[in-house]
């Protein structure tokens, strides 16, 4: 009779899947009328009580579960409920669109919440195989996202740009770990950072495993050289899927970088760090400049995010725990600001119909007042201009990156930030200051209302209360540095 | 009590400023004026209180720059100078706002001439309370910009902003010395706070700094360098150029800026720095200099100009200088008695000319004027004052000061006094021949306007009136009844501490000693500019033609007022002009344009078209992008591994 | 250190080595011993479905892949009930149920598929 290994920690992700394969019968078999509906709101149920469970029954101690596959840290809580707001908000904000657009399958919220499992796994994972297998199970849900609105060619297009790309980078992702395991001679995070440590360096084999690692990863964030399916998926892909894509998945993919990065390779910083700044440096250059020829708005996005997590990984290039805690407020207030500015998008249609392209925002000012200081919101916020809260986010990753001495770093990431507010003020420009355009029609719903109101309202004031992320983000930090 | 003072006008500015329009001109007006004639009760009090009291005191509003050693106050400072400014800024500056509701009636901004005229009348408090040298410069530059916005007032005319731009440019110049001014005594005595300065100045009277291989005394170099601002703000000879210009203001901004207190900035602060001026010799004698020459210079101008408020503007020039020369022969209770008593007949005169001009359908040239004292009798009567007050008959306000001015520097010695008293006497009689010309040419003889201006000469209402009265019993009067504490027997009492004059000197008394001829001397040259100007204006009209070809030199030097405008844009408008031009066009536009600015959108545009190119929407495009970059760092730590 | 790393590599290149002489053997062998006698049809590859040498990019059924794609699943299910059913002694009743909760996660699957009708090919 062998001992049952631990599952205590696991119980949010155990509850999380069993609600969804509940979910799954109930939509397959159930007779009723709006079975979306009602799968949906169980869906978002099912993510609130997830976040209970992460929350107030699991805590925050570091804890090991399943043989050591799978830990629970403050990092590993912060992380998980970015991405369960994330996907409830996604959740949310698709409802409509989705009955529109001839969407309206009860698999849309299944595949939201499978993909949720899979980064929350993602983020706990503690050893190469479980890292594997939760990032598959986010892929594969967000490869059927990508082409959900199968009959039109963008968005099957879409998904299998996605899916090819994606089988590539998970093939370089599983040579990388196949290289580490045949060096380290294990998969698990806490033996490998005893294998690896900084005073006996690695062998080459140990860091060409690792880079065939990281690009795996950086494919999952979309740093350049590994962005290029990015801007194509965002534009084919249905909006609502976009917007799930530009945040939920970038927080896990971001967390799981990190942690891999800091714990089983953190003796190898000095080696890694120099990829970590020129995927920055790249990042940061193809999201400003790339961005600025684009008309298409959530191609501007796909373009605005790689730039996002260039500025994001200068924290991490940093290695050291600050530049973390500057990730991790970065990530944060990048959900925000961009769950609304997609909440924005997602309502940009004339007479029924979506539009996407920046010049029908044209005249906004007048046509819808309300909508357009909201965008304007969010795109100061994005440029990173005082006192929106994207510029605190750049404040600190700036100042990371400073105490550890990468200045010319943080200088390119101000150079670049300034040419990215040109694409970001245009936007504005187009809407203060062009002829009005067709009236976009009002917002569709209180509970899309009530998304734009918040997080527009903590955009522009995050400033007065950045204590309420920075203190879990400290902690969360800390733990991973074994604070 | 002096918070009061200072802000209640600030109160106004902001209110009528900001919510003018809505408000309505009426409501404006009665809020700028009504605050102001609050805070004018309030100085008159003050100024008893302090003169006489001798309750001295400040008040500190907040702590302003405290880092390292340069440390002070935003404080209130009042004693008498202070309240002495205080009554004259003040009251006229109320009666101005009254005026103007009746001057400005027809403008269609008076809220913000209001809020403006409040707002200058704030930064002059400021300047006159100051008790550290930086808080003066923040009320001089603060004047500096009312008047800026007051003489652009009208800026639908090109020649209005001109005239601004040229009053702000030049004042730049003196300021600047004046800033220099500030840094050398603030590295000499460590304080920019006048009590700490004025102790430490004995101290460090005879320190001496090298520039360019020279050995200077430091206090005259700091004393020249304030002098200098003083010169730009009050209109020296050499800075002066902006205030005839700057008559494109409305009239009541001539009144009460450019003749009654911002121009008597310059002297107010020789006198409140007294303390350090008497350490320098040399500076005390380029003050007296400049002064008497200013006064010289501006009164042969008055002489030949035709525009009626360019000849008060040219007066006040000259007055300015007598002022500076008293202060120069260490004269100051008289250069401060006679600011003031020049503050009513000065603005008495500008708002009578203002009078005019508004009887006269704006027309200012007195050639085109005459013959209307019939018409205009109040306004004759209170210009008649005015003159009279100006030229020194004995019993009005300018007789007693002017003649101490001329006495004091007949008693300073000196060869700058004797200098000054000489060209003080001969400006004295250009003074009052140019003051009768400007009465005859007006308001005597036979019309030389249209019948149709003529027919519509009329006199100013009441609320214009009442401040011209209010200002001929100040020109009448004050001179008489201030005479006494000003510069008379009890000055030491009235003065106290606030104005310094070396132990040594006592130049006061001596100018109450001086022959007779000295005394008699204005009496005589003000009643030979009367006949001359009554001989050559009403006795035999058309004798200044033959007089004016006759001298035809001198008439044109004195027309075109010594060339001044000439020969600054020559020396240094038009080289400024080409310079500007050369750095604009080749330095910015085709240098730091193309490469900056310019250049880099250009290739961010370039970049963003290449960015775009690699977008190509092949799958294998994209996968090969991804396995390049792989290699690329894998190479890479292959080679810098093997390396090390 | 190069040199070390492809070192490590020749036990690999043994095997590749070994592994090309057995075919070459294998070929060489049936070539020699058995009797030759070709017709078009045994001289094409084995395979089921497609012609072997067409061009690939034809349009098929996509009923296919979904009906390869669920084979697989369930193919793949199998392969690992095998070593689970050989080594049940060892892991006792933990790996019995573990195994029996990935069953029925699968019978969800397999369910839902069912009821999706992609069973049926009309």
């Amino acid at each position: 009779m062998t001992e049952l290994p631990v599952l205590f920690p696991a119980y949010p992700e155990i509850f999380l899947a069993i609600a969804i394969m509940a979910l799954m019968m109930i939509g397959a078999y159930s007779k009723a009328e709006n079975t979306l509906g009602a799968v949906s709101a169980l869906t978002q149920v099912s993510f609130v009580v997830t976040a209970g469970l992460v929350l107030f029954v699991v805590g925050g101690a570091t804890q090991l579960a399943m043989n050591d596959l799978f830990i629970v840290d403050q990092f590993a809580v912060y992380m998980k409920l970015l991405i369960l707001l994330a996907s409830l908000l996604a959740v949310t904000m698709s409802n409509g669109f989705i009955r529109r657009e001839g969407m309206a399958k009860f698999e849309y919220p299944i595949l939201i919440a499978f993909a949720t499992l899979g980064m929350m796994m993602m983020v706990s994972a503690n050893d190469l195989m479980s890292l594997y297998i939760g990032l598959e199970l986010q892929s594969l849900s967000l490869y059927v996202m990508a082409a959900f609105q199968r009959d039109n060619s963008r968005s099957t297009e879409a998904g299998l740009k996605y899916f090819v790309l994606g089988a590539l980078s998970s093939g370089m992702l599983l040579y990388g770990m196949s290289m580490v395991y045949g060096f380290a001679g294990s998969t698990q995070f806490n033996a490998l950072a005893n294998a690896f440590t900084a005073d006996t360096g690695a062998h080459m084999g140990v860091i060409v495993g690792l880079i065939f690692m990281v690009a795996g990863l950086a494919f999952k964030i979309s740093a350049v050289p590994f962005h290029m399916w990015t801007p194509d998926v965002y534009e084919g892909a249905p909006t609502p899927v976009t917007a799930f894509f530009a945040v939920a998945p970038k927080v896990a993919a971001m967390a799981l970088l990190i942690r891999v990065l800091v714990g089983p390779f953190g003796g190898l910083v000095a080696e890694w760090s120099q990829v970590i700044v020129v995927l920055s440096i790249l990042s940061m250059f193809i999201g400003s400049f790339a961005a600025i020829a684009q008309s298409n708005i959530k191609r501007l996005m796909a373009y605005s995010s790689i730039g996002h997590i260039g500025f994001a990984l200068i924290g991490l290039a940093a290695g050291t725990e600050g530049g973390v805690e500057a990730v991790l407020i970065y990530l944060a207030i990048y959900l925000v600001m961009n769950i609304g500015t997609f909440a924005c998008i997602l309502n940009m249609k004339v007479g029924g119909r979506m539009v996407e392209n920046i010049s029908d925002l044209a005249g906004l000012s007048k046509n819808n007042p309300v909508m357009a200081m909201l965008i304007m919101v969010f795109m100061f916020s994005m440029a990173g201009i005082p006192p929106m809260a994207g510029f605190m986010s750049k404040l600190f990753v700036f100042k990371a990156a400073i105490d550890a001495g990468l200045i010319a770093l943080t200088v390119i990431g101000a150079v670049t930030s300034v040419v990215s507010a040109f694409y970001y003020l245009r936007v504005i420009k187009v809407m203060y200051f062009d002829d009005p355009a067709e009236k976009l029609d009002s917002v569709e719903s209180g509970a899309m209302k009530l998304i734009l109101a918040v997080t527009g309202i903590v955009t522009a004031t995050m400033i007065f209360y950045m204590p309420v992320v920075t203190d879990p983000a400290i902690k969360a930090a800390s733990s991973l540095f074994g604070g | 009590m002096i918070t009061g003072i200072v802000f209640l006008p600030l109160i106004g500015a902001l209110i009528v400023g900001f919510f003018g329009r809505a408000l309505g001109d009426k409501v404006s007006q009665i809020i700028t004026t009504g605050l102001l004639m609050v805070a004018a009760a309030m100085s008159w009090f003050t100024f008893f209180d302090v003169g006489f009291g001798g309750n001295a005191y400040t008040v500190t509003v907040l702590s302003w720059v405290a880092s390292g050693d340069f440390i002070f106050n935003w404080a209130l400072k009042v004693d008498t100078l202070t309240a002495v400014m205080l009554i004259v800024v003040t009251t006229v500056s109320s009666v101005v706002h009254l005026y103007s509701i009746g001057y400005m009636h027809h403008d269609k901004s008076v809220p913000r001439f209001m809020a403006y005229l409040s707002f200058f009348t704030f930064a002059m408090l400021m300047l006159v309370t100051a008790d550290n040298l930086v808080q003066m410069f923040f009320g001089w530059e603060g004047v500096g910009v009312a008047s800026y916005l007051l003489i652009g007032f009208w800026f639908e005319k090109p020649s209005a902003n001109a005239a601004a731009m040229k009053a702000f440019i030049v004042n730049r110049v003196g300021d600047f010395g004046f800033a220099l001014g500030i840094f050398l005594i603030f590295v000499l005595t460590g304080s920019v706070e006048f009590d700490t300065i004025f102790a430490a100045i004995p101290a460090v009277a005879d320190a001496n700094f090298v520039f360019l291989g020279m050995e200077f005394n430091a206090i005259t170099i700091s004393c020249l360098l304030l002098f200098m601002g003083a010169m730009g703000k009050s209109a020296q000879l050499g800075l002066h150029t902006w205030l005839p210009d700057a008559m494109e203001g409305p009239t009541p901004v001539s009144a009460l800026i450019h003749a009654a207190t911002m121009v008597t900035a310059g002297v107010f602060m020789v006198c409140r720095l007294s303390p350090i001026f008497e350490f320098s010799e040399v500076a005390l004698t380029v003050v007296t200099i400049v002064g008497a020459t200013t006064a010289f210079f501006a009164a042969t101008v008055g002489l030949t100009q035709t525009d009626i408020k360019r000849v008060i503007a040219y007066s006040t020039c000259s007055q300015l200088g007598y002022m500076f020369f008293a202060a120069g022969v260490s004269a100051y209770p008289a250069a401060m008695f006679h600011l003031t008593t020049h503050a009513f007949f000065k603005a008495l005169l500008f708002l009578g000319a203002g009078s005019v001009i508004h009887a006269m359908s704006d027309e200012q040239n007195m050639m085109k004027m005459g013959g209307i004292r019939k018409l205009i009798p109040f306004t004759w009567a209170v210009m008649l004052i005015g003159t009279l007050a100006i030229t020194g008959v004995p019993g009005l306000s300018g007789y007693f000061s002017k003649d101490m001015i001329i006495e004091a520097a007949y008693a300073a010695g000196s060869g700058a006094g004797g200098y000054a008293f000489w060209l003080g006497v001969i400006a004295a009689l250009m003074t009052s021949f140019y003051s009768w010309r400007l009465m005859f040419l007006t308001f005597h003889g036979k019309p030389r306007a249209d019948e149709k201006t003529m027919a519509h000469v009329h006199e100013s209402p009441l609320v214009m009136t009442i401040p011209l009265a209010i200002l001929a019993v100040g020109a009448v009067g004050f001179g008489a009844v201030f005479a006494g504490d000003f510069i008379g027997e009890g000055y030491k009492e009235f003065w106290g501490s606030s104005i310094y004059i070396a132990e040594a000197n006592n130049i006061m008394k001596e100018a109450k000693q001086v022959p007779s001829w000295v005394v008699w001397s204005p009496f005589i040259v003000m009643v030979l500019g009367l006949v001359l100007a009554w001989v050559i204006y009403i006795k035999k009209p058309g004798s200044a033609d033959k007089l004016a070809k006759s001298f035809s030199g001198l008439y044109a030097f004195s027309l075109n007022k010594w060339y001044f405008d000439e020969l600054y844009d020559a020396i240094f408008v038009k080289p400024s002009f080409v310079i500007g031009r050369f750095f604009w066009k080749r330095g910015d536009e085709k240098t730091i344009d193309y490469f900056g600015p310019d250049g880099v959108a250009a290739r961010t545009k370039d970049g963003s078209k290449l960015a775009s190119l690699l977008q190509s929407g092949y799958v294998y495009h994209y996968a090969f992008a991804m396995l390049i970059g792989v290699v690329v760092f894998v190479t890479w730590y292959m080679l810098s591994g093997m390396s090390a | 250190m190069l040199d070390q790393l492809l070192s490590e590599y020749f036990p690999i290149l043994v095997f590749l080595g070994i592994a090309i002489g057995l075919c070459v053997v294998m070929i060489l062998g049936s070539m020699i011993v058995a009797r030759q006698k070709p017709d078009p049809e045994k001289l094409s590859a084995y395979e089921c479905g497609f012609e072997a040498f067409d061009d690939a990019r034809t349009r098929f059924d996509v009923r296919f892949y979904l009906v390869t794609l669920l084979f697989i699943i369930f193919d793949l299910e199998v392969a690992f009930l095998f070593p689970w059913a050989v080594s049940l002694g060892n892991i006792g009743l933990f790996g019995f149920w573990s195994m029996v909760i990935f069953l029925v996660i699968l019978t969800i699957g397999f369910a839902y598929e069912w009821k999706k009708g992609a069973l049926e090919w009309e």
